[in-house]
């Protein structure tokens, strides 16, 4: 199967919004109250009804100059995904286009994925039902994994008027992205090719203009060390151990009945003959 | 007992405090236990529908871990100079604490074994306590991070579930042990009407725990009752 990656360039993005826009419309969510951030950007960062937010970022670069940079901000769709990997109801999981999506039948609103993703997108929503009761699910971008289905391309892409975006082919898509670095070295000496190894790499990859923390994103993002740690050792030991005692104490059992049918433990009979 | 012809003296092992706490704690704890299970394994994803869906649950285990966090105070209010007591106990370690586990496990196989001199609390029963000690305070401390994570750096909060998982873990395996030895198991089995009345059989305090007993005896709190050496007890 192909892998798909949707490509971002962010030198092109003209910070329109439209990408936002096609979420919330073809997503069906609701808008949100929003306050002034001190700057023209809508958001702080994505939630669990904003999937996609434009970052608008003041730069001043190496040479004293502002830099107005723009990136379109939405879940990575990690290889290794640390919400993947922390959901405890596996309501999490990988598609065949490597996209990562959440069962919200399976979901219980647990968190564990908003505490563990290494890029902060995952986010819970809370909900009513009928009789008042309430309940949580987690939401995040589902890279239009239902469009994808249809033959279609992520509604963000779809929509970008500038070319920003693109969804392709892993391949032709990394190929670009080393193409448009090299192009623009001059204007950005410090662009790079955001796709972090530490997750495995990213279905969206990005070319951004400058170094990752500038947008606010990790240098080096992985699964915290915590999570493997936990999912990997602790839980299956865990329950081994449980496992180890349990059985431990049935052979006791067993064994007593054997060798101790009258409760004659010991030379003294101290113990059990009194039963 | 009851088969016993003479009445059994009886002597106070445990405090009110002690089995209040001891209670509490264990009650709380196997409620947190359940009501975290379908979260551990799949297994027991039928409890969601029981305990009124995944929020319930959440609201349950956050009340049980409140009361969770309780016996520690209880014990301290109440009995303060029985907690110290324990403590004291639990980092005395002496060569008649080693000897007692090559006996114990003749004892949990149903072999013939020696009673080895044990203080107020065996060997077996210190390393129970150290254990549940350390489990509960790593459960607390990474619960508290997991409950109010908004007030916790990203990192603190990731260990804090693998410290989780790590002490509800070990502690529930040394439960099983602990309630199996307490219950089941028949030369300790009234170790168990004794943490929940508090009194114990005087014989059998004096079998299980011979220096406690002796010292008891010296200071006139217990009576002094013939070497079970030389009186068998007769069962069933």
């Amino acid at each position: 199967m192909t892998e798909y990656v949707k490509y971002v360039d962010v030198t092109k993005c003209d910070g329109c919004r439209a990408c936002m826009v096609a979420c919330k419309n073809w997503n069906d969510l609701p808008a949100e109250q929003t306050e002034f951030l001190g700057s023209v950007q809508s958001h702080k960062k994505t939630t669990a009804d904003t999937w996609n937010v434009l970052q608008y970022i003041e730069h001043d670069n190496a040479k004293g100059n502002l830099e107005y940079l723009f990136r379109h901000s939405s879940c990575f769709h990690c290889t290794d995904a640390a919400c993947e990997k922390v959901c405890p109801e596996h309501a999490i999981s990988y598609t065949k286009y490597g996209t990562v999506v959440v069962d919200q039948d399976k979901c219980v609103g647990c968190g564990y994925c908003v505490n563990n993703c290494p890029f902060e997108i995952i986010a819970l929503k809370e909900y009513k039902d009928k009789n008042g009761k309430e309940y949580r699910k987690a939401h995040k971008c589902t890279m239009c994994t239902d469009r994808l289905d249809e033959g279609l391309q992520p509604a963000c892409v779809t929509t970008c008027h500038t070319g920003a975006m693109e969804f392709g082919n892993k391949t032709d898509m990394l190929k670009k992205a080393e193409q448009r670095v090299n192009e623009i070295k001059s204007r950005f000496p410090n662009a790079n090719i955001y796709n972090p190894q530490g997750v495995g790499g990213t279905h969206t990859v990005y070319v951004l203009a400058e170094r990752p923390s500038v947008y606010g994103l990790p240098e080096n993002p992985k699964v915290p060390t915590s999570a493997v740690l936990w999912k990997d050792y602790a839980q299956p030991i865990g329950k081994m151990m449980l496992g180890a005692t349990t059985m431990a104490v049935v052979g006791a059992y067993i064994s007593n009945k054997i060798f101790n049918k009258e409760g004659k433990g010991h030379d003294e009979d101290g113990g059990g003959s009194h039963e | 007992m009851s088969n016993q012809k003479k009445p059994v003296v009886e002597v106070r092992r445990f405090s009110k405090a002690f089995v209040l706490a001891h209670a509490v704690n264990a009650i709380s704890f196997l409620a947190l236990y359940i009501t975290a299970l379908p979260m551990y394994t799949d297994f027991f994803n039928w409890l969601y529908p029981v305990l009124g869906g995944p929020a319930q649950a959440r609201l349950l285990h956050r009340i049980f871990a409140c009361i969770f966090v309780t016996p520690t105070i209880i014990y301290l209010i109440f009995d303060a100079k029985g907690f110290f007591y324990w403590m004291k106990e639990l980092i005395t370690w002496k060569k008649r604490d080693l000897q007692f586990f090559s006996e114990f496990v003749k004892d949990l196989f149903g072999l013939k074994f020696k009673h080895v001199k044990q203080t107020f609390f065996n060997a077996g029963e210190k390393v129970n306590s150290i254990l549940q000690i350390i489990c509960a305070i790593l459960i607390i401390c990474s619960g508290i991070t997991m409950w109010f994570s908004q007030y916790f750096p990203r990192a603190v909060v990731q260990w804090g579930y693998f410290f989780h998982n790590v002490g509800f873990a070990l502690a529930i395996a040394v439960v099983v042990g602990h309630i199996y030895l307490s219950v089941i198991h028949k030369n300790s089995r009234p170790g168990y009407s004794g943490v929940v009345t508090g009194k114990v059989p005087a014989w059998w305090a004096k079998d299980h725990y011979t220096e406690w007993y002796e010292d008891e005896v010296k200071k006139g709190n217990f009576p002094k009752i013939p070497d079970p050496k030389h009186t068998k007890h007769k069962g069933a």
